[in-house]
């Protein structure tokens, strides 16, 4: 049965998007939003909007009694969390399930599952996924972990079982730190997530970071839909996506994508999902972690298959079947996707955004606009797509060129110059391109 | 603002609608939140059972239903219910009480306001009796008293220890007189379970006050506060009325009584578990079955051939021990006791006026066998020197010192007590709640105790203040302690009028070490390569341990009536 309405629990530009497909379909809106945001884009495109508590996220947009409240007091069916926030808070999925409203999303043990690593591993091995060698129970003591270290070899990478965003992550290039960067991590760990208990794993240096998205019906239909090359990063933070990804041959393609669905089939998994692999030189490709959400880079998805993920996830959640087969979904050209990041907060003075053939912007900005110092630094996402790689680049910078956001900082230079790289342009990237290519200039 | 067109742009099929009509709205489920009475939060109720009803936000300790407690305390399906159902009583035919009991068990699922049984905490089983404030404030009528009394008398004959977990507003007004009986009634069962050798550890909830904190409620062998909890005998409310005056904050909550000497410990609520599990388990160690393990050098050997070398070093004289012995970086007794002992869980107060910070004590194992220590503590920097008072003690400390070793006798564990004090304190609050009857009577009660007692002089043996610490079996000092009838100074200003001879009195009062060996006064000196330090502390505190080891080895066979005897003897031939 499809919505009536729906309340987006979320903000920026993944909300103005989430609410264009919610409109498109027929669907009524509720958005909700902080003080700080009484005059976003979101709060005024939505057909309803709740405030639900001051600027910080944690009393706001994190606030899970205000937003079950603002679902039950505006009779909303469903809760789209987009990404971040509350999108893989299990607790919060639980309490969406006592309440009776629809999670778009899997369900919360699901999640749960799925957001602590060493469980996931554990789940992606039985299903047949390729892990990186490591450890597969949790481990506490500095000294076992030694032991065990020195059995995988070096070098190892130190994880934290909740971690996230670096934290409680370290690299022991060999056995003579290990033990003090075992400890270190272990204790950002602790401060950080409350939880001490680690894993490690082989160090893969400089592997490609390679996704592959997935959908999955409440039939059990599920297909994938390609993968997107998110190699560029800057301290763990994506800023350049592409899709398809030019290191993978068609039948390696088909065989992760075959893979990532077979494990998404295995621990029942439903809506929209993907699987993070890391990539290594040798052409092999290990199971990195599932993020049981929207992406921010969905959009390349969507330029080269034509499927708009968002209302798949809103079908999906409603009960209805996958709307394509494994073998409609065709990818055509090429696609990048370019995150605009405000260096600092400020008043958008003058805004031009690029438009034509092949271009598409999804941003929640608009000229008078302020962008406000509480919330995540991504002010826009500009998206291109050409019949091959050379074209997407090409139009990238065409359409960069158009765009003007006057009154805010913006990584714009930092843009161009991976666009422009000699390396990048051949198609030669990692994630330590930024490190080793952009270096210094990228500060 | 931006003027958008809000119109939805697709019409939806009027028939699809019409089937659609049986939605089922969202809604909130009877319990899925609540709200923190001290921070206001809303908060979700898992949220809550998994901080063990602690409020996630601000740290507040929500009541606890009984069941809840025996499932956060008791290990997983060993929990079985004594006495669930007793007859009920209307002794004062109190029109309407029926209706009212009828009324409550209906809203609580309970049938009383106390639940007994049987369970294990990690394994280690007891009698449980846990209070529920839900039903009429868990005030103690006639049915309440019964269960609780079954409950110990069963523990007793069960050997048993029980754990009792208190809330109440009192007595039961509409059961009148019996409910007050009801004091007598559970006070007296509680003798008879302790008479028995059994243990008994009382865990005081918010609110305890009334008639249970003045039976049960006060008389555990161990008392442990959840932190914050109310405790008192009268309500705060009637105490402001009768004084006219307000109470400051604080006052009768868990801290406070531990500070006042009524509680052994305040224990957070995460830690609950473990730390019963401890104290009982400290209490259940089959000691025959336990072999301590033993060095191959007798320690006796090692120790003269240690002194014989130093004799041959330069001769420091009795001056520069005392000096040594008051040195601010000699190890004090808790360092002794972290690296002697295993597990050592400090209990607090002397259940008369206070907690002294300058005698600390407690429980631990050594070699596995549970003992009772006990030492005299001085702080490391002025900040702690204020709290431990420079390791003077006051009557209070002495009573709590008392108050443990007769624990000890009760539990038949060797006493072991760390001496280091420049004497008892000197000032009118010691006089006025009887310093010197507090060391008397130590003199007086310890040479009777029916268990091993070694005294180790580690530092300053200042007169009484020492003494009362030091009547033992076998006293030992360390090379540079000193032990004393006064100090030096005082010495020298009664005999001398000067107390700048400080010096000189320290060579003809015989307080070194050696000086006592010879009087006979201690039985062996525990050598110190260098003076006492933190580069020797590991050494010196693994040597002691041994030391120590054997002591126990050699005392703990001999018939309790030997040991009092034999310590009898020590002092009787000074």
């Amino acid at each position: 049965m499809m919505f009536q309405k729906v309340l987006v629990a979320n903000r920026g530009e993944i909300a103005v998007r989430i609410i264009r497909a919610l409109r498109e379909m027929g669907i009524k809106t509720v958005a909700v939003y902080s003080e700080a945001d009484k005059e976003a884009l979101h709060t005024q495109l939505a057909d309803e909007s709740i405030c639900i508590g001051p600027a910080a996220s944690a009393e706001s947009y994190l606030n899970m009694e205000q937003i079950i409240s603002a679902t039950v007091a505006s009779k909303a069916e469903a809760i789209h969390p987009g990404f971040g926030f509350l999108s893989e808070n299990a607790r919060f999925v639980e309490m969406c399930e006592k309440c009776k409203i629809v999670f778009i999303g899997p369900n919360s043990g699901l999640i749960a599952r799925m957001g602590n690593k060493s469980e996931a591993r554990k789940t992606m091995e039985e299903a047949g996924i390729p892990i990186i060698p490591g450890t597969k129970e949790p481990l506490i003591d500095a000294k076992e972990a030694k032991e065990i270290a020195d059995k995988l070899g070096y070098p190892l990478m130190i994880k934290a079982s909740a971690g996230g965003g670096g934290k409680g992550m370290r690299i022991a290039e060999n056995a003579e730190e290990f033990l003090s960067n075992f400890q270190t991590a272990q204790q950002e760990a602790e401060k950080n997530f409350g939880d001490n208990t680690m894993y490690l794993e082989r160090y893969i240096r400089n592997p490609r970071h390679i996704e592959v998205q997935i959908l999955a019906d409440k039939k059990g239909n599920v297909v994938y839909l390609g993968e997107r090359d998110c190699s560029i990063q800057k301290h763990h933070q994506k800023l350049l996506e592409e899709a398809p990804c030019q290191a993978l041959s068609k039948k390696l393609r088909q065989e992760m994508g075959e893979t990532a669905a077979h494990a998404a089939k295995a621990v029942g998994y439903e809506n929209a999902g993907t699987i993070e692999f890391l990539y290594d030189k040798d052409g092999n490709y290990y199971f990195m972690e599932m993020n049981t959400r929207i992406q921010v880079e969905h959009p390349v998805t969507e330029m080269i298959t034509g499927i708009d993920l968002i209302k798949e996830q809103i079908r999906i959640a409603a009960g209805e079947p996958l709307s394509i087969k494994q073998e409609e979904a065709i990818i055509t050209g090429h696609a990048i996707e370019c995150r605009i990041n405000a260096k600092r907060p400020g008043k958008v003075i003058e805004l031009h955004l690029p438009y034509g053939n092949g271009i598409r912007v999804d941003t929640a900005l608009y000229q008078g606009y302020i962008v406000p110092p509480y919330y995540d630094s991504m002010i826009a996402k500009v998206i291109v797509h050409g019949k091959d790689r050379e074209e997407a680049i090409q139009k990238m910078c065409s359409a960069l060129g158009e765009l003007i956001i006057e009154g805010i900082d913006t990584n714009l230079e930092e843009q161009y110059q991976v666009l422009m790289d000699q390396k990048f342009l051949a198609g030669q990237i990692d994630t330590g391109f930024i490190k080793e290519h952009i270096g210094k200039s990228l500060k | 603002m931006l003027r958008f067109k809000k119109t939805i742009y697709i019409n939806i099929d009027s028939k699809k609608l019409k089937k659609e009509e049986k939605r089922t709205s969202p809604e909130v489920p009877e319990g899925m939140w609540c709200k923190c009475p001290k921070c206001g939060q809303i908060l979700y109720n898992e949220d809550r059972k998994e901080a063990n009803f602690v409020c996630p936000k601000c740290g507040h300790y929500f009541r606890m239903e009984a069941y809840e407690r025996i499932e956060i305390v008791a290990d997983e399906y060993t929990f079985q219910e004594w006495d669930k159902k007793l007859p009920d009583k209307n002794p004062l035919h109190f029109k309407g009480y029926e209706k009212k009991l009828a009324a409550l068990r209906e809203s609580t699922g309970l049938l009383e306001a106390v639940v007994t049984g049987k369970a294990c905490i990690y394994g280690e089983p007891c009698a449980l009796i846990v209070c529920d404030s839900r039903f009429m404030m868990a005030s103690m009528g006639h049915t309440v008293g019964e269960k609780i009394t079954r409950a110990v008398e069963r523990a007793i004959k069960e050997k048993l220890p029980v754990v009792l977990f208190t809330c109440s507003g009192g007595a039961r007004m509409q059961e009148g007189i019996v409910s007050l009986m009801q004091m007598a009634k559970t006070a007296a069962a509680l003798k008879k379970h302790s008479e028995a050798g059994l243990l008994s550890i009382v865990v005081l909830t918010d609110p305890t006050t009334g008639g249970v904190t003045a039976s049960f409620a006060m008389l555990g062998d161990i008392i442990l506060g959840e932190p914050q909890a109310l405790v008192g005998f009268a309500g705060p409310r009637v105490i402001e009325q009768t004084i006219g005056e307000k109470l400051p904050e604080g006052f009768q909550r868990s801290e406070f009584l531990q500070e006042h000497g009524w509680i052994d410990a305040v224990v957070e609520r995460k830690k609950l578990k473990q730390t019963l599990f401890q104290l009982l388990h400290f209490h259940s160690v089959n000691r025959s079955s336990v072999h301590m393990g033993r060095d191959t050098i007798r320690l006796d050997e090692r120790d003269r051939k240690l002194l014989k070398e130093r004799k041959k070093q330069k001769k420091i004289d009795a001056w520069e021990r005392v000096s040594c012995s008051r040195m601010p970086k000699r190890p004090t007794a808790m360092d002794y006791i972290q690296l002697i002992f295993k597990n050592f869980y400090e209990l607090h107060g002397d259940r008369a006026f206070g907690d002294d910070g300058a005698v600390i004590g407690g429980l631990a194992f050594l070699g596995g066998i549970p003992v009772t220590v006990i030492g005299q503590q001085k702080g490391k920097n002025t900040k702690e020197n204020i709290l431990r008072n420079f390791g003077m003690a006051n009557p209070e400390g002495y009573r709590k010192a008392l108050r443990l070793m007769k624990q000890a006798e009760k539990f038949h564990r060797p006493i072991i007590c760390f001496v280091d004090t420049p004497g008892a304190f000197c000032g009118m609050e010691a006089e006025e709640r009887g310093q010197g009857e507090a060391i008397a009577r130590n003199l007086y009660e310890m040479s009777s105790l029916k268990v091993p007692i070694l005294s180790i002089l580690i530092g300053e043996g200042g007169s009484g203040g020492a003494l009362a610490l030091a009547v033992a079996n076998e006293v030992w000092i360390m090379e540079n302690a000193t032990y004393s009838i006064l100090s030096p100074e005082g010495f020298a200003s009664i005999l001398w009028k000067d107390s700048s001879r400080a010096k000189e009195a320290a060579q003809v009062m015989k307080i070194t070490a050696e000086d006592l060996k010879q009087l006979g006064i201690v039985e062996k000196i525990i050598p110190e390569q260098i003076a006492a330090c933190e580069g020797n502390l590991l050494e010196i505190a693994g040597y002691m341990k041994q030391g120590i080891k054997e002591f126990i080895e050699k005392y703990k066979d001999l018939k309790p009536q030997t040991l009092a005897d034999m310590r009898y003897k020590r002092f009787r031939n000074m």
